[in-house]
């Protein structure tokens, strides 16, 4: 048997994220700004206006028909205006996070947008007054993934050939592998990069909601939003099976199996979206 | 809904979504009945991406295949209530897809 990454190794490589080779220029760029206490909306608005793929990217994405808002926003400034800045901040990450991912995993970003759309959805369904936070929540939710299949491919291509010999969850298989699952180590990116603590717990807790204690329903919100994604068989997150829903979560949020249909609906619309967001 | 690529427009297709350029501004809105002139225009903007007109997209995968997965991907949850509800409701959404 393989010997299990230490977590004390697993920590030191996202505390390092900055210097490692497989992260792109504008993300360690971004992450730097983003680990700055007390960022301003100007700081983060001629960061992205510096850089005109970027800008490109994350205009087209709230222009898109997955925003409230298709058509009308011209500028950065007037997207945080709108967004909010930590809203912002997260798609930023997400669009930026677009190449990495889809090298760490195939499919992992389609999974990713879908359960980003699903969370917004039922986040707007619960009355949520910042669904975007959701959005951002399920966005980002995998972002441990992305670590762990980049700088430990072998091990992460052993734990994905174990889920799937066994029929069990990747979140499980990779516990044969790695000291921290995803979810701990999305965790610590997100306290790294100063995400207001909702963002934290609904990615560190995602797949076990019943311990978010600050932000319970946000979590339980991105946990369902990405069995759903996992149901309808957008994308893939390393999954071949659909993880089983946690009692307490699924029951927070009162959801009827009709509102879980139009749930699936909705979803059906903002994917054609994220095509053609991908589309560059 | 269906997805089309500009050299496939026809006139007298009706736009199910707005054209978008490249920074997602609206150029068409929906609703347009598309002319030779529109088309023309449609087509010398090199846009990015597909365009969408009323209709019904035929499906990739056969019905029978996208139930036969769902039923893979629940195969550990039988017998659990929310986990069936979930599947129920995953296959009327799907059904109502291929109606």
């Amino acid at each position: 048997m393989s010997e299990v990454i230490e977590s004390r190794i697993l920590r030191h490589r996202i505390e390092n994220i900055g210097s490692l080779p497989t992260v792109p220029d504008t993300l360690k760029k971004l992450a730097r700004i983003m680990e700055k206490q007390n960022v301003s909306l100007t700081e983060i608005a001629s960061f992205v206006q510096s850089d005109p793929a970027l800008t490109f990217r994350i205009l087209k994405m709230v222009n898109s028909a997955v925003y409230g808002f298709p058509g009308r926003i011209a500028s950065v400034s007037h997207a945080i205006m709108l967004l909010g800045l930590n809203v912002v901040k997260g798609l930023l990450l997400g669009v930026s996070v677009f190449e990495l991912m889809q090298r760490a995993m195939t499919g992992l970003y389609e999974h990713s947008m879908g359960c980003a759309a699903a969370a917004r959805i039922i986040a707007q369904k619960k009355g949520l007054r910042e669904p975007e936070e959701c959005y951002v929540a399920g966005l980002l939710h995998d972002i441990g993934k992305v670590v762990m299949a980049l700088e430990f491919t072998k091990a992460y291509e052993g734990a994905l050939a174990f889920s799937e010999t066994e029929h069990i969850p990747i979140m499980q298989a990779e516990r044969k592998f790695f000291a921290d699952n995803h979810a701990v180590l999305g965790g610590v990116l997100s306290e790294k990069w100063r995400f207001p603590k909702k963002l934290t717990e609904a990615i560190l807790w995602h797949h076990e909601p019943p311990s978010a204690v600050l932000f319970p329903l946000e979590t339980a919100i991105v946990h369902l939003a990405d069995i759903l994604t996992k149901a309808r068989g957008l994308g893939f997150s390393g999954d071949q099976i659909v993880p089983i829903v946690d009692d307490a979560a699924f029951d927070r949020l009162e959801l009827s199996e009709e509102d879980i249909v139009n749930v699936f609906q909705e979803l059906e619309g903002s994917i054609e979206a994220t095509q053609e967001v991908l589309q560059q | 809904m269906i997805k089309v690529t500009p050299d496939k427009l026809q006139p007298g297709m009706r736009l199910a979504k707005p054209v978008m350029n490249k920074v997602g501004m609206a150029l068409l809105g929906e609703g347009t009945e598309l002319t030779e002139t529109w088309i023309a225009r449609i087509q010398d903007m090199e846009l990015e991406g597909a365009i969408y007109v009323e209709g019904r997209q035929e499906m990739e995968v056969p019905l029978d295949e996208m139930l036969a997965a769902l039923e893979r991907r629940f195969q550990s949850a039988e017998g659990n209530t929310r986990m069936d509800l979930i599947k129920r409701a995953a296959e009327r959404h799907i059904g109502k897809l291929y109606e």
